[in-house]
């Protein structure tokens, strides 16, 4: 009885929805079009007018509306003089004529050696107001408001606030050794995390972006530390025999995947925070390496050649059902797990270089996102919609950042030696 | 060796009489939601003529050979013809006219007039109890049919708008919606219930059915406010009810 209701509930449905849809106008129109959002230029509201100022926060907004995607940016369309940036103090006509769908408009001011940055955002269209804020800091940290601003701006315009404000950590030789750095998304405000002449790699955020891990040879063995951003207080966490490398934090904030090789071949293992052993994960005779969790925790993937050739593998994150992801390319390494869950980012030598592609979980939809050079380490952003990576297209290795389908690619290293390694932090 | 009829074969008839129900079902959806449309008769509405030829008022016997004399040529009766176009609410109450026909051979007779009357209102009678029987029916039509078809169509109440006005707005609504349309999915679509007043205003817009895409249904947004500030007023001066699906050039129907 179950069996027909159901058959005939099959039935009704179309035809309701098809009832339903009876008297509606469809409104069409090509759908490539870009959102033109236009930046006018900042103004001075109280105190002189500094040059500088203007261009930090005008150069980070067109930067991150530029990488966001759905806009078209533009800069100083209009001429309005000395117009003030809230609702009443400007005309739209002029913004409207230009073809402006949404507007920037940003005011600052200066006192006891403070930064207060006002920012408005516009519909032009419709003549409305959609977010203002107001941000105060010390000058330095007036790129840092823009970018707090424009995480704003993606909130209003798509739902999702941006990423813009979160850091990257790679790792550079600008000092002669492979040191771990930290940096603003776009490259500016450097700072040095690790000092100590050796060679460290693969460094991983913590969920709460509060915390770095990553290996280190400044002992002789490659060694697995944590160390917390704010105090600089480090750990090491696990220095068993052999390799302790490739490091991934459990998106529940207790447990680190990593490859070790203490007991023969590099295999993955789960540890604690702390350093204690749980579970060993796998259990070939082959090379497994750098795992990548799910966003739920609930499965990894890893790179293993039990097969002969380095592939993706994916397995629970107890070590059972451990299946092919890759099987196109002979060699495919460096995983990494979008945080939407949809898609895994991972690189694949091609010719003499790698290239950068993007996977659906069951193994369909193959995408290749780059074609310059040699492009390697991708890490998603966190809210999955853009890709950091390292690149050797220009020379030397420098960094990189792209939208999830491999457009907008953008160089964002400003120093001199191999910057690669990159992963982006959670959202501070 | 025998053949034993297995339990597949005793539960053939079951499945034939599900089949059945099934068909069945799907054609009454089928019909009900208007999906063959050229299978569905259209009702012509019902038109009365009565065919019984009314009686004269004020017949004349004879031969107009057997006239004497060059006779002028009667009158036509003066009262019948104009009550015979009146309603009958009543039994006739009028007399028989007691002017004689100049013309007549034969003067008719109070009994012949009052037969005549009588024949008269029976019939205006009936004639309009049938054309008050046939209007009740179409007015039952129209209220089963509920106002649910489209204007123009078998079962419309006449209460629809037009498609003058509403592909007028349309067409307002796609030229605007070519200058704002932007998207981050592949195919969103979005359904909008307008209503529009007496002036032409958008007094509502509401979105039936969203695309979980905001920067698309901002952008459609963006196009009925931009294409607002062009509307003329609707026809009639009423106000204008109207759901539009928006969506990008090129993606199908669902």
């Amino acid at each position: 009885m179950k069996k027909i209701f159901l058959v005939m509930a099959l039935l009704i449905f179309p035809a309701a929805v098809f009832a339903a849809s009876q008297g509606y106008l469809e409104v069409t129109a090509p759908g490539t079009r870009l959102l033109q959002l236009a930046i006018a230029p900042p103004v001075a509201l109280a105190g002189p007018e500094n040059s500088a100022f203007s261009k930090d926060i005008v150069d980070a907004l067109r930067f991150d509306m530029t990488l966001a995607g759905p806009f078209n940016v533009t800069t100083s369309p209009v001429t309005e003089g000395t117009s003030g940036i809230r609702p009443g103090d400007f005309d739209f006509t002029p913004w409207k004529a230009a073809g402006a769908d949404l507007l920037i408009k940003t005011g600052y001011s200066q006192a006891n050696g403070n930064v207060t940055l006002e920012c408005r955002l516009y519909d032009v269209v419709r003549s409305q107001e959609l977010a203002a804020k107001r941000y105060s800091g010390s000058a330095k940290e007036l790129r840092r408001m823009a970018h707090t601003f424009s995480d704003e701006i993606m909130r209003v315009t798509t739902g999702e606030k941006g990423p813009f404000t979160g850091k990257i950590a790679f790792v550079s030789t600008r000092t002669g050794n492979k040191e771990i750095y930290l940096m603003d998304y776009d490259g500016y405000n450097v700072q040095r995390v690790t000092h100590n002449g050796s060679i460290n790699l693969n460094p991983d955020f913590s969920p709460s972006g509060r915390e770095l891990i990553y290996t280190s040879y400044k002992k002789g063995n490659p060694d697995l530390y944590r160390r917390e951003l704010f105090t600089g207080t480090e750990a090491r966490i696990s220095a068993r025999r052999g390799i302790n490398i490739t490091g991934a934090w459990a998106p529940d904030g207790n447990r680190i995947a990593l490859a070790m090789s203490k007991d023969g071949t590099s295999q993955i293992y789960v540890i604690s925070k702390d350093g204690k052993e749980l579970a060993r994960l796998t259990h070939s005779n082959a090379i497994d390496v750098s795992p990548a969790w799910s966003p739920d925790g609930s499965r990894l993937a890893f790179v293993s050649d039990r097969l002969g050739k380095p592939q993706v593998f994916i397995m629970n994150a107890d070590g059972s059902n451990v299946h092919r992801l890759t099987t196109s390319g002979a060699y495919n390494v460096s995983p990494r797990w979008s945080p939407k869950g949809d898609r895994i980012a991972y690189c694949r030598q091609m010719g003499n270089g790698f290239q950068i592609f993007t996977i659906n979980q069951d193994g369909s939809g193959d995408t290749q996102l780059t074609t310059d050079g040699s492009n390697e380490h991708p890490r998603w952003s966190p809210d999955g919609r853009y890709i950091t990576f390292s690149s050797r297209r220009g020379g030397a290795d420098a960094l990189y950042v792209m939208r999830a389908d491999g457009t907008g690619q953008a160089m964002i290293s400003r120093g001199k030696g191999n910057d690669s390694h990159p992963v982006w932090s959670p959202r501070w | 060796m025998t053949l034993q009829p297995s339990r597949h074969e005793g539960r053939l008839g079951t499945m034939v009489a599900v089949s059945l129900m099934v068909h069945l079902t799907m054609f009454v959806i089928l019909t009900r939601a208007n999906f063959f449309p050229g299978l569905k008769y259209p009702e012509a509405p019902v038109y009365y003529v009565d065919v019984v030829n009314l009686p004269v008022a004020s017949p004349r016997a004879g031969s107009p050979a057997a006239a004497p004399g060059p006779a002028a040529p009667a009158p036509p009766p003066r009262t019948a013809p104009r009550e015979m176009t009146l309603p009958a609410t009543s039994p006739a109450k009028t007399k028989p006219t007691s002017t004689p026909a100049k013309a007549g051979p034969q003067k008719p007779t109070p009994e012949t007039a009052r037969e005549f009357e009588e024949r008269l209102a029976q019939l205006e009678r009936e004639t309009e109890a049938r054309h008050e029987a046939a209007a009740i029916e179409e007015l039952k039509k129209r209220v089963a049919a509920g106002g649910r078809a489209p204007a123009g169509m078998p079962g419309a109440t006449g209460k629809e708008a037009g498609s003058d006005y509403g592909s007028y707005i349309q067409s307002r609504l796609r030229d605007a919606f070519k200058t704002t349309i932007a998207s981050q999915s592949k195919n969103p679509e979005v359904v909008v219930h307008l209503t529009i007043d007496r002036n032409g205003k958008v007094v509502r817009a509401r979105l039936e059915r969203s695309s979980g895409d905001k920067v698309f249904e901002d952008s459609v947004m963006r196009a009925i406010a931009k294409a607002e500030q062009n509307f003329l007023p609707p026809p009639r001066g009423g106000g204008f009810d109207q759901g539009f699906i928006f969506k990008p050039q090129g993606v199908g129907k669902k």
